[in-house]
């Protein structure tokens, strides 16, 4: 089972400490086998809308940057139970904040 | 929280920290067994803990603190020291002070015991699954489609046999590295392998497997950066799980590899083979067999459509790893790609010299390869039957549909007159055969419609195809067994006509002696094993003693026992027996002055009632059968028997 994991900015700025042991988190979870891709993501980003066949782009910063994703996490687990342990354990690292974790269909 | 949210939260946990929890209670106790025993108590105080004070902030390191705590608990209360003992709170003592964390290093040595070759393969499977992957019992026979009481059964007699044998937690080197290496690589591959093509079931797949092996891959190459092979393992799963998706179609019927669609793939999965395979290179030393098998997976991963396929460095790579693992089943795969590449000619002759190979005798993909060569080939019928065949053999129904359904699109004119199908048929419905030799002579010419095909035709039966088949499936039988195929074979042969249908088959000369008795210290563990009925311990030790019949001793009466003289009347002659029984013998016959002295475990049914002579008039219960005998003492052999099959009853003459 995969799962994608999604995370909000947060406001709390990540500090030396924080970065080693998210570092850590990584290797070990690479190491066996979870974690399958990771990634930071820019602030902002393009928005394309499409209606009535016209797509438009916008390009960013938004309004509701609140509702953005900053992070992802793409793991692979037994079950829910484990996706969300491996969960807990990443927002223990980061503090205060907000992630989603969402089960992948496919490919 | 709730108790059963709990209870998930706890496997959950296990699942992610089992292999550091049981590796560094290992290095601790010198006993994976013992190890595996205070990770269970830690789990069951967190059962116990967590639903009313929450999941602690780091679980995996409370269940280790626990389980270590229990460790010394056990070796305070156990104040007879025996030597194990001592060891342990030696080992306890020596690492007082801030205990070491448990590293990664922990986990390649439990890797290296779970797997370690005084093991039986069936054995370090269930091992590795329930200690590194932290599977129960139950999960494990689940994925493996058998019993609970079956692989608990295996996880047991692991950890006794390490035991014995003493087999220590160092990391080995040098030569024996390489060998230890290659035992753990081979129990995972063959863990992906059993989740990839399942051997036996509905379903093509059991993903779950695949993934637990592709988690322990992974693992143990980042353990072992060095090794070339551990990666090139990993490559090998990566690329071979990418295509998992597009290997079935809309309604779950098999597509070949050129069939499949390549978008389907997973990308994802397919750059991780990609990297693992470089790292392999790095690694350096000349490619081993994984590796070879995962530059094989590489050029089919790269080649955008199936034309594209470069099949002529796929036959070199499979000419390079015959050399190395020349196993049928490489040795076949080099056969298509050689067929691929330089033609079905070629191709079909390396499949015909595997064909007399017994290990490939009931591997349906075999004929499956056969007939997608002689289709090239342009041998319509000959293919069609080779699918049928193929599809015969084949253990798994999706595998069983995609062969039948090849040859229905083959299927050339139907062959007129009879086949050797239609032929057997009508000899084994003949009236004038009993049940015992319909049921005999049916072995013998089910192998023959199995190996040659139901469909050949009659006219092309003949007698070195029937030699070939013999050579295969019996030629390492006893000689009875092969004179009793023999005899079938002539029988028929001289029924439908065929006449010299035997002409390859001489008879053998049957020897007189039976399997060799048990040595003595399989009986000691035979009788003095945990749990042993005081029945059984009698009755075998009174084989073996006595070294009568079965049917005799079963036959013997409470009333014909002589206690003093240690001897018994059945039928016309004596029983005699020694020490070991008749210390025994006074609590089974337990105050009893008649009827049968070996009861069976139930009173009969009201329709089954046996012969008075036969039941016992104080409890009702029936004589213990000669199969109901046999039965439990093969269960019981089962775990002693390297076969795993357990032995007879005959085995305990002394």
């Amino acid at each position: 089972m995969r799962f994608l994991m999604t995370t909000k900015p947060s406001d709390t700025a990540a500090d030396e400490n924080l970065y080693t042991e998210m570092a850590a988190f990584v290797e070990e979870l690479t190491a066996s086998g979870v974690l399958l891709a990771t990634g930071g993501l820019e602030p902002g980003g393009l928005r394309l809308t499409s209606a009535g066949g016209e797509i438009t782009v916008t390009d960013g910063p938004f309004t509701e940057a609140r509702e953005v994703v900053a992070g992802f996490a793409l793991v692979e687990v037994r079950s829910r139970e484990e996706a969300l342990e491996v969960a807990r354990r990443f927002r223990r690292i980061v503090g205060d904040g907000e992630s989603v974790v969402q089960q992948v269909f496919g490919p | 929280m709730p108790v059963t949210d709990a209870h998930r939260t706890v496997d959950a946990v296990w699942k992610l920290e089992s292999a550091r929890i049981v590796a560094g209670l290992t290095r601790m106790v010198h006993d994976v067994g013992a190890a595996e025993e205070l990770a269970q108590d830690a789990l069951v105080a967190a059962l116990e803990q967590w639903p009313e004070k929450g999941v602690p902030d780091n679980p995996g390191a409370w269940l280790m603190a626990i389980a270590k705590r229990r460790a010394v608990d056990r070796i305070r209360r156990s104040r007879n020291l025996e030597r194990k003992h001592e060891l342990i709170a030696h080992g306890m003592e020596r690492g007082t002070g801030p205990e070491p964390e448990p590293d990664g290093d922990d986990v390649l040595r439990l890797l290296f015991v779970t797997c370690h070759p005084v093991l039986a393969t069936a054995e370090r499977v269930a091992l590795t699954l329930r200690l590194v992957a932290g599977l129960t019992t139950e999960e494990i026979a689940r994925a493996f489609l058998t019993g609970e009481a079956r692989i608990a059964q295996r996880v047991a007699a692991a950890k006794r046999t390490l035991a014995e044998q003493g087999v220590g937690f160092e990391l080995p080197s040098g030569a024996e590295l390489s060998e230890r290496l290659s035992s753990v690589l081979g129990v995972v591959y063959l863990v992906f392998n059993e989740g990839y093509t399942a051997t036996s079931g509905e379903g093509l797949t059991r993903p779950g497997l695949c993934l637990e092996a592709l988690r322990l891959g992974r693992t143990l190459a980042e353990l072992v950066p060095d090794e070339a092979e551990a990666h090139g393992l990993v490559a090998l799963m990566e690329l071979q799980q990418a295509r998992a998706g597009a290997r079935t179609g809309p309604s779950g019927e098999l597509l070949r590899l050129d069939e499949q669609n390549r978008g389907r793939w997973d990308p994802l999965l397919i750059r991780r083979g990609f990297a693992a395979m470089l790292r392999a290179r790095d690694a350096g030393g000349p490619p081993g067999p994984y590796t070879l098998q995962a530059a094989i997976a590489v050029c089919h991963a790269g080649a955008a459509t199936a034309e594209d396929t470069d099949w002529e460095r796929i036959a070199v790579l499979y000419d390079l790893l015959a050399e190395r693992l020349p196993t049928p089943v490489v040795l076949l795969n080099r056969a298509v790609a050689v067929g691929r590449a330089r033609g079905p000619a070629e191709g079909l002759a390396l499949v015909d010299v595997l064909a007399d190979d017994p290990a490939l005798r009931d591997y349906h993909l075999l004929p499956g390869v056969r007939g997608d060569l002689l289709l090239l080939l342009g041998r319509e019928g000959e293919a069609g039957r080779e699918f049928l065949r193929a599809a015969a053999l084949a253990g798994n129904a999706v595998e069983r549909a995609f062969l039948l359904g090849r040859a229905e699109t083959v299927a050339g004119p139907r062959p007129e007159g009879p086949t050797l199908g239609s032929l057997s048929r009508d000899f084994l419905g003949r009236p004038d055969l009993d049940a015992a030799t319909v049921r005999s002579y049916g072995q013998t010419l089910g192998r023959l419609c199995r190996s040659l095909g139901e469909d050949l035709p009659a006219a092309d039966l003949d007698a070195g195809a029937v030699a070939r088949v013999f050579a295969a499936a019996w030629g390492e039988a006893a000689p009875r067994t092969w004179n009793r195929h023999r005899s079938a074979v002539r029988s028929f042969g001289a029924w439908a006509g065929l006449e010299g249908l035997d002409t390859g088959l001489g008879r053998r000369a049957e020897a007189r002696t039976g399997a060799p008795p048990l040595d003595p210290a399989q009986l000691a563990l035979l009788w003095d094993g945990e749990g042993r009925a005081l029945r059984e311990r009698v009755l075998w030790r009174l084989l073996h003693e006595s070294g009568a019949g079965v049917g005799a001793v079963l036959a013997l009466n409470v009333e014909d026992l002589d206690l003093e003289d240690r001897r018994a009347r059945s039928g016309g002659s004596w029983v005699h027996w020694r020490s070991g029984t008749a210390r025994l013998l006074p609590r089974l016959v337990a105050g009893r002055e008649r009827g049968p002295l070996f009861l069976a475990d139930r009173r009969p049914g009201p329709a089954r009632r046996p012969a008075e002579a036969d039941l016992c008039p104080v409890t009702g219960r029936g004589r213990l059968s000669y199969p109901r005998a046999e039965y439990l003492f093969k269960q019981a052999g089962r775990e002693l028997d390297p076969a795993g099959e357990g032995y007879t009853l005959r085995r305990l003459k002394g």
